[in-house]
């Protein structure tokens, strides 16, 4: 009897060892194919050599980081700073005003129109929800064109203010994440606060935000990162204003037919300068993340 | 069948039956969304309706001041003590008749002009001759006329006509003047209502007063303005603008400028749809595709996903931060970079297939299923590590003494994932799926970046094998100038969104989401 | 009383609109716009008919000091309408960038005046292959002056946003540049363009440790000894502007007409039929010692990597890549070459090509026309074209120019010339559609099968692309 119980457990153990190996391997393999292009990208941002098939760089070097801030033509002349071709300490500027702005302001609009949604009720309410649901559903950059010529009349077309403003009205509709997270707020205390006599701005301001800390981070957070992504919207936004590019559109530049030649390692070693703060953000932004996607579920 | 019979069935019968109901839910939900349009437009209307309700007995029953605001607005008000208010309601008027006769009106009142010279050529002899065409969107072409130099001069860079610029601009006086209409409504009503006050002898309320509501009763209205007015010239003018560029020749042959283009009915959607046999049979492709994509990426993403969480989270799995740091790497390094590097990698000649000495057409096969499953890989390991940190995050959550009694009661380790852990991930990330689906269909990054919508193969009107409705639209509009049949996918797309986002909400009773549509 | 005042109100709301809006249309109807040019040809006196390039223009003396006088004082009465400054923006590739800047230089000091500040903007955003469509896409915001390949020459005239050369200057592009260049800049008797250099088509490179000289004549056997050497020949098939030299070679006729924007290419007949049977020849050998794709990254990014890995021997390409090529394999050991013959039919037939040039070109919106028509010429006079050679190692298309010792000793500039009766122009040949409706399908096809295609599957594909071609004319 304790003999089969014995074999048993030692059965179900070696079992659960046997899977839980099962598991390492996959988890390694996986591993290693996730981050296999990740690896890549870094190792040909040290390279000498130009090429995209291969692998390990024949040389190594810290040119194409040099590169980005300091240019020289094909012939090793050094290109002035108003000359570069493709001027990226210029462009990372850009890009961090654009997400620091547009990240405060449309937290601010995401956070002013998910509290109205969740905690107010007046009589346009259902009916404006539908119109964001069927707003949201538009291809959003069918709407370039239009978007560049309104730009044009405030004379803000190929500004980073023209693009801050943008992003900012169009953050309006990503409200549903913060929304399901008021939601999740008990509504007695705003009835509490009311009892005491505060206006309903008082509430805002006083009750909710404090308790919204993790939403307003993933808010900032999201709408902070999609700058360092656009690239079809700021490309037609502004066009051959080359000083007012974002490093998206920049990068996506370098890899076209007339210079992946000599900048695809270049290309690499941006690439790498530009993911590592964001990688390190994220990372560290991560279960905030979460607590957004989830609408709450799991507590940042 | 009810909920009791449903959870007899095994899960292979369950699967076939939710297969089932999903296919059988698409005519529903097309029905349906009709209907909801249907409700929209209602509500829209009784709205107004709403608005003017007691526009005419306010008018019979209103004293002077009240009458007089039916034509100055905010004279009732002044002329009943509010005259902070009323002064804003007469600069609300002041303001709509400037912007109108200053701005609006000289776009508006070009938005449909007949007896305009259009060059109109035979395309069998070649000559070009001039003929009149009705519903053209401007008038005046560009005129140029020599100098002294034999150098070309546009004579009337000012009043030249801009095609793209009247009907946006009466795009934007339409919306101004429903917004105006609106004020003007109010107007009426709060001159009555002051009138009302008057008579019954107390004091009107003070403007400060009133301000005060903005920050309380009427908080909303302070919370939603900006963005309102926001969302009305960034996403609803050119939303509205684009709607009605498919029903113009906006095309490559008619570019302002340059040119003017005019209204041409439903050509464009005929276009699409039969008149041009290449062009919708490349639509019916990239239809399918686009519904085939979106199911597998969304599914495929989520799917895996979770399994990838179970497994880092499995008991007895060490390093678990670890793990989940590694994949979240990924997912962190901005998309587009990984999706060029992605295309670099998976060249023909590229890094994979040179480490491998293979031949592999990844991206460039126009016969086989290649770049299907490619681009389907590659946007799960995009996608995954999402997936993933998501439902980590979850399952952290479940009671662990949900999995304790559920152990007690004999239940194995898969029937505790379909039991337990499924169940409570798929209620709480119903919205997730919806969302990503609905974003799948509008995927326009990982096309573009990775396979430009190629391969090019044959049978393809403008567009390759993998290229989505979106990214066709792009095509069409960036480097075709096909605007007009552009904005004919554009609306496509967005019905298609709206069918498969309410198939995912029927589909999903779990979804808590209140705002489900009414 | 409150329906009638509702009435009046409505009615007086639509008299008002209705007033308005017929004042608005009427405005310009009556008369103006018969007159107002859909082209920006303006009065030419000197337009001809048909697509002869006119020769009977007078060639005024543009850099003589009286004419510069008068053209300086042009710039300043621009310059007058906006406070004596003038700001024009170019186009050019970043690679000139550096160079152009220094001519723009040597420019504003040739027209520098005390009557105005001259400051011109040199931008290289958008390369010559990229520039007409981004000035299409909004004249309005698009350069000055631009510096693109010949073949956008009649989708912006179509379009309207290319002004045609000053007629002061006329006499002198067409006087002094060879009579092609000129004709690939003129569409229905007038030119558009000022021609810039003649190496925008494309020739064979080739590494002379593999081929020998006279061994680079006969694609099948290239391909045999590039095999044997574990290398390459690389045609780009996939590329619908190499791939259409098959065509041009199996005698199809691929015509573009500018005024009435019809594209013709009868590529379902029997000789479409042979010169896709020619692409899927030489399909057969891809990955054998031939190359007919560059896959996902573009012709120059792969010729650079063949040439510096080795893999390539031999490649169709144009002048762009010449430095590269040198630069990767050493330049003693860089041959150039006219393309080579083709197995078409059963015979061997001489690949066809497009010829092409780069073009200067003014936008029909510039804020200051005249200015910016002295500018392109100035970049493209024999002075600035022979700078550009020596400096850029780009071919003039300037007849003076062209004689000069060391342009003519230049491989590439021979092979140019030997390919030259085998080039077609591409502003005749093709319009904006042609390469819209990607023509290449007819390429990829065959790589991706491996040159195993029925006659029938090819004849489809011979037929959608015609298909597709005749419905995009539509206007």
């Amino acid at each position: 009897m304790t003999n089969t119980q014995n074999t048993m457990k030692t059965g179900y153990a070696a079992k659960r060892q046997a899977a839980n190996i099962a598991i390492y391997i996959i988890l390694t393999v996986m591993v290693i194919v996730w981050l296999f292009p990740i690896v890549w990208l870094i190792l040909r941002s040290f390279s000498a050599d130009g090429a995209y098939n291969a692998i390990f760089p024949s040389n190594w070097t810290f040119d194409n980081y040099i590169r980005l801030f300091n240019d020289y033509d094909a012939a090793g002349n050094p290109i002035s700073q108003e000359d570069m071709p493709f001027p990226y300490g210029t462009w990372i500027l850009n890009t961090f005003i654009v997400a620091v702005c547009s990240a405060v302001v449309s937290t601010l609009i995401i956070l002013m129109i998910s509290y109205a949604f969740s905690r107010l009720r007046f009589k346009s309410r259902k009916a404006l929800l539908n119109c964001g649901l069927i707003l949201g559903m538009f291809p959003g950059f069918m709407s370039m064109a239009a978007t560049y010529s309104i730009m044009e009349i405030f004379g803000l077309k190929q500004s980073l203010v023209g693009l801050v403003i943008v992003y900012s009205a169009g953050a309006g509709l990503g409200y549903q994440v913060s929304k399901g997270f008021f939601d999740t707020i008990p509504r007695s205390l705003d009835e509490a606060a009311k009892i005491d006599g505060a206006t309903r701005n008082q509430i805002f301001w006083v009750i909710i935000l404090p308790l919204s800390k993790p939403i307003i981070v993933y808010t900032a957070l999201t709408t902070f990162l999609s700058p360092w992504a656009d690239y079809i919207f700021v490309s037609y936004f502004m066009k051959a204003n080359k000083e007012n590019w974002t490093v998206a559109v920049g990068l996506y530049n370098m890899l076209d037919n007339e210079h992946i030649g000599r900048y695809f390692t270049v290309f690499c070693a941006g690439a790498v300068l530009i993911a590592i703060p964001i990688t390190i953000l994220f990372i560290i932004m991560q279960r905030f993340y979460v607590a957004g996607v989830t609408g709450g579920a799991v507590k940042g | 069948m009810d909920f009791l019979d449903y959870v007899q069935l095994s899960t292979g019968q369950r699967f076939v039956y939710k297969l089932k109901s999903f296919f059988l839910g698409i005519p529903g939900a097309i029905s349906k969304l009709f209907t909801i349009i249907g409700h929209f437009f209602a509500s829209f209307f009784g709205m107004i309706v709403n608005g003017f309700k007691g526009y005419g007995s306010r008018f019979a029953n209103g004293d002077g001041g009240t009458k007089l605001s039916y034509i100055i607005m905010g004279a009732g008000n002044i002329l009943h003590k509010q005259i902070g208010k009323g002064l804003i309601f007469l600069a609300a008027e002041v303001a709509y008749f400037a912007f109108l006769f200053g701005f609006g009106m000289n776009y508006v009142s070009e938005i449909f002009c007949n007896n305009v010279n259009i060059p109109v050529t035979d395309p069998n002899t070649g000559t070009v001759a001039y003929a009149a065409y009705n519903g053209v969107i401007g008038n005046e072409s560009p005129v140029y006329q020599d100098n002294e130099f034999g150098v070309p001069e546009l004579l009337n860079s000012d009043t030249l006509d801009d095609s793209n610029k009247i009907l946006l601009f009466s795009v934007l006086t339409l919306i101004v003047t429903i917004a105006f209409i609106a004020i003007y409504v109010a107007n009426t009503k709060s001159a009555y209502a002051s009138q009302k006050i008057v008579e019954s002898g107390k004091k009107p309320v003070g403007l400060v007063a009133e301000l005060k509501t903005f920050l309380d009763e009427r908080f909303h209205v302070t919370l939603l303005s900006i963005p309102t007015v926001l969302l009305l010239i960034f996403t609803v003018l050119p939303i509205v603008y684009t709607i009605f560029i498919a029903f113009t020749n906006y095309d490559k042959n008619h570019q302002p400028p340059g040119k003017l283009y005019w209204w041409v009915g439903f050509d464009n959607f005929a276009t699409v749809f039969y008149s041009n046999p290449l062009t919708s049979q490349t639509f019916g492709r990239i239809l399918l595709w686009t519904i085939i994509w979106a199911v597998f990426a969304t599914f495929s993403n989520y799917i895996l996903g979770i399994v990838l969480a179970l497994m880092i989270n499995k008991k007895g799995i060490k390093f678990k931060g670890f793990w989940r740091t590694m994949f979240v790497i990924t997912a962190a390094v901005p998309q587009f970079v990984t999706l060029l590097v992605m295309r670099i990698l998976l060249d023909d000649k590229g890094a994979i297939n040179n480490m491998l000495g293979t031949n592999i057409p990844f991206l460039t096969d126009t016969t086989g299923l290649w770049p299907y499953v490619t681009v389907i890989l590659v946007n799960m390991w995009v996608g995954i590590p999402y997936t993933m940190l998501i439902s980590s995050g979850l399952l952290m959550n479940i009671p662990e003494d949900l999995y304790e009694s559920a152990r007690i009661d004999g239940a194995n380790a898969f029937q505790q994932f379909t039991k337990i852990t499924f169940p409570y991930i798929f209620f709480v990330t119903t919205p997730y799926l919806i969302t990503s689906f609905v974003g799948n269909i509008n995927n326009f990054n990982v096309i573009y970046f990775l396979t430009a919508g190629g391969p090019v193969a044959d049978g393809y009107d403008r567009s390759g094998r993998t290229d989505l409705l979106v990214t066709w639209l792009y095509k069409l509009t960036i480097n075709n100038s096909d605007f007009n049949l552009a904005a004919v996918i554009g609306i496509l797309v967005f019905v298609i969104c709206a069918a498969g986002s309410l198939i995912t909400f029927n589909m999903s009773k779990a979804s808590k989401n209140e705002e489900e549509f009414s | 009383m409150v329906r009638k005042t509702k009435r009046v109100l409505a009615l007086a709301l639509t008299a008002m609109m209705a007033t308005s809006a017929l004042a608005g249309c009427a405005g310009g109807s009556d008369g103006g716009t018969q007159n107002s040019s859909q082209a920006p040809t303006g009065n030419n006196s000197a337009t001809t008919s048909g697509g002869d390039v006119v020769s009977d223009v007078s060639v005024v003396d543009v850099d003589s000091d009286s004419v510069k006088q008068k053209l300086i004082s042009a710039i300043a009465s621009e310059a007058a309408k906006t406070n004596n400054e003038i700001k024009i923006t170019l186009w050019c590739s970043s690679d000139d960038r550096s160079f152009e800047k220094k001519l723009v230089e040597d420019f504003k000091k040739e027209y520098a005046s005390d009557q105005y500040t001259l400051d011109v903007d040199v931008n290289s955003s958008y390369g010559e292959d990229k520039a007409g469509g981004k000035i299409i896409e909004s004249p309005g915001d698009g350069a000055d002056v631009f510096n693109m390949a010949d073949d956008q020459i009649s989708t912006l005239v179509t379009a309207g946003a290319i002004a045609k050369v000053g007629d002061i200057f006329k006499g002198n592009v067409v006087a002094n540049n060879t009579e092609d260049s000129v004709s690939a800049c003129t569409v229905n008797g007038t030119t558009y363009a000022y021609p810039k250099t003649s190496d925008n088509g494309y020739f064979m490179y080739y590494d002379k440790r593999v081929f020998g000289d006279d061994e680079v004549g006969n694609l099948d056997e290239m391909i045999k000894k590039a095999s044997e050497n574990g290398k390459s020949v690389y045609l780009n098939v996939t590329g619908p502007w190499y791939m259409t030299g098959f065509f041009f070679t199996a005698g199809c006729d691929i015509t573009y007409d500018v005024t009435t924007d019809t594209q013709v290419a009868t590529f379902n007949t029997p000789e479409g039929l042979k010169a896709a049977k020619a692409i899927c020849h030489i399909s057969e050998s891809e990955g054998k010692g031939f190359s007919g794709t560059p896959g996902t990254l573009g012709d120059n990014a792969y010729v650079q990597q063949g040439f510096e890995d080795g893999t390539l021997a031999a490649a169709v390409i144009g002048t762009w890549e010449g430095p590269v090529i040198k630069a990767a394999i050493g330049e003693e050991n860089v041959g150039a070459a006219k393309l080579p013959t083709v197995l078409m039919d059963g015979k061997q037939e001489q690949l066809h090509s497009f010829g092409g040039y780069k073009v200067v070109g003014v936008n029909t919106h510039s804020q200051y026309p005249t200015t910016s028509h002295i500018l392109a010429y100035y970049l493209t006079k024999e002075s600035s074209q022979l700078s550009r050679y020596n400096e850029r190692g780009l071919i003039p298309t300037n007849n003076k120019a062209l004689e000069d010792e060391t342009v003519n000793a230049d491989p590439a500039r021979k092979a140019i010339q030997e390919q030259a009766p085998y080039a077609h122009q591409q502003g005749t040949s093709v319009g904006g559609t042609y390469w819209a409706v990607n023509p290449q399908t007819v390429g990829t096809e065959a790589i991706s099968n491996k040159g195993n295609l029925s006659d029938d599957k090819l004849n489809e594909i011979l037929k959608n692309i015609v298909t597709q071609i005749d419905s995009a004319k539509k206007s």
